[in-house]
């Protein structure tokens, strides 16, 4: 089977499961979801996904659970089905689950999360990136957006915690070198125009090749990074503009590492469905050695079509890539998101 | 391997039991609730579409009672709108409903906390990108809606006076969103059959 002609029946078959149980209301939503990408980049021309997102198509299931005296589980299954365009035919389908938890909550006022979710760290936990073009630091800078283990989470008076504890290997389920990844987050609650946290991060982590669940993608060594970090992120909402920020600094086994983000998105007043964003981004592998800072600055801009579906464009360009050579990319992405 | 994928998909979606996409619902409504309703033990949501409820039909009737059209990109029927009932033990003792507002920069996201009546017992935005929140999410203006009912809008609403020096469409936005809130959580409380107050 072609692989247009794969994904052509992977959409279909993904909206006729979707469309089968449709009918009874409850505490239940199900979304489908599409995701399709392409575009040009100067190092490996054609490109068929950016770097956290594939060709794909998927669902979101949400769910909560009560009985007399209220709410006391929410679920949440997200996955995809992917094709990863840097990979040959048989070898580029995969699995990716992006959330798979539950959060029970306790009579304390805090809630345990179980299964696949956010570290607690960085501006990540707080924005929803699974569909977007332009990206947090995550990736740079734990390795991955999700991760599988247990959490705590609450407020306190005026702030909001969480921590969490996990394998230290991201998308793929791995355990190898003692790795385990905990973070930690304190900051502001989620309703103010201007928000901040800080966040803590110390684990053996592993790193994938890949953004697979299953089939797992293999790693790039047995070994794990120790990694330690401290970290501060900010949103402020003003009037059309969003301010985003965030930096972390702390060490990758012995190298001295800082990453920080900037971006501005921009909503035009006299046409909402229209958002302009600028993004400059940069990791610094090591402090130590000149030149080893991932840099690189974005354009971005998203059509809202209706409520379930999105167009988007981004070109970014690489001031600088450490160890590889210097990247320009244009995307052009449709997003599906809906019932 | 597209073939044991394809397996896999098809076993989790026979377990999915389907529907659609959410609207205003609480960012935080542990804290929301406690805040609203300090002597409350819990709440229970309940999501609801305008489609399930009656589709277009329902959908007229609410823009004859808004005196207004709905707005394609926040108010279609697929919305899922995101009620809770607050609880004391088993009881009732309040509902607390959001909903979303174009208003000049952006979305409005309008909380109402109100009684068993469908009386405002509180209001806050959950988000407003007015350059003028403060004066919007200040209690002297938020106050003002203390009381209001849907049967008494109008006559209430008429005394509030704008809060911002230059933010005139969202003040409008804010009562819009208001009246909107109030009429979806009266036709979703009827519909459930839960004790609800015009």
């Amino acid at each position: 089977m072609s692989r247009g002609r794969s994904f052509l029946v992977l959409v279909g078959f993904v909206f006729t499961v979707g469309s089968a149980g449709r009918a009874s209301a409850g505490e239940s939503l199900f979304y489908k979801e599409v995701n399709l990408i392409g575009g040009y980049s100067s190092r490996d021309h054609w490109a068929g996904r950016s770097s956290e997102l594939l060709n794909s198509v998927g669902f979101e299931d949400f769910r909560k659970f009560s009985n007399d005296y209220g709410d006391y589980l929410t679920t949440d299954l997200q996955m995809r089905v992917g094709y990863d365009s840097l990979k040959n035919a048989e070898d580029g389908w995969g699995i990716q689950v992006h959330n798979a938890w539950l959060l029970y909550k306790l009579n304390l006022g805090a809630k345990l999360r179980l299964g696949h979710f956010d570290p607690a760290f960085g501006l990540e936990p707080q924005v929803d990136t699974h569909a977007m073009l332009l990206q947090t630091l995550a990736a740079q800078d734990i390795g991955f957006k999700k991760d599988w283990g247990i959490g705590l989470e609450g407020n306190l008076s005026e702030l909001d915690y969480k921590t969490a504890l996990q394998l230290g290997s991201g998308m793929a389920i791995y355990r190898r070198d003692d790795s385990y990844l905990w973070t930690g987050r304190i900051g502001s609650p989620k309703t103010g125009n201007l928000q901040y946290g800080l966040s803590f991060l110390y684990g053996n982590v592993l790193e994938s090749m890949g953004m697979r669940t299953w089939p797992r993608d293999d790693l790039m060594s047995d070994n794990a990074v120790l990694k330690k970090r401290a970290g501060l992120d900010s949103q402020y909402l003003f009037g059309p503009y969003l301010f985003k920020a965030e930096a972390a600094y702390g060490k990758n086994d012995d190298n001295d590492v800082l990453g920080y983000l900037g971006e501005i998105d921009y909503t035009l007043p006299r046409l909402q469905n229209l958002e302009f964003e600028f993004q400059a981004k940069s990791w610094i592998n090591d402090l130590g050695e000149g030149s080893s800072d991932d840099t690189t600055l974005s354009l971005g801009v998203s059509y809202k079509l209706n409520q379930s579906k999105t167009l988007r464009a981004a070109f970014s360009h690489d001031l600088n890539r450490f160890g590889q050579k210097k990247e320009n990319k244009f995307l052009v992405q449709f997003y599906f998101f809906g019932a | 391997m597209l073939k044991m994928i394809l397996s896999a998909i098809f076993l989790l979606g026979l377990y999915t039991n389907a529907f659609a996409a959410v609207g205003c619902s609480l960012d935080d409504p542990d804290r929301d609730v406690k805040k609203l309703f300090p002597e409350s033990s819990g709440y229970k949501t309940t999501f609801v579409t305008l489609k399930e409820i009656g589709g277009e039909a329902i959908k007229k009737e609410i823009e004859a009672r808004l005196g207004d059209t709905f707005d394609s990109i926040y108010e279609n029927l697929d919305v899922p709108y995101a009620y809770y009932t607050v609880l004391k033990g088993k009881d009732p003792i309040g509902y607390i409903h959001g909903v979303n507002q174009k208003g000049k920069f952006g979305v409005l996201q309008l909380v109402l906390a109100t009684d068993l009546q469908g009386k405002a017992i509180a209001f806050y935005y959950q988000k407003i990108s007015s350059p003028e929140s403060a004066k919007f999410r200040a209690v002297d203006f938020t106050g003002q809606f203390k009381g209001l009912t849907l049967s008494d809008f109008a006559q209430r609403t008429a005394k509030v006076i704008d809060p911002s020096a230059s933010s005139a469409e969202d003040f409008k936005a804010t009562l819009r969103g208001l009246k909107k809130n109030l009429i979806l959580l009266d036709l979703f409380l009827h519909v459930q059959g839960h004790q609800g107050g015009k």
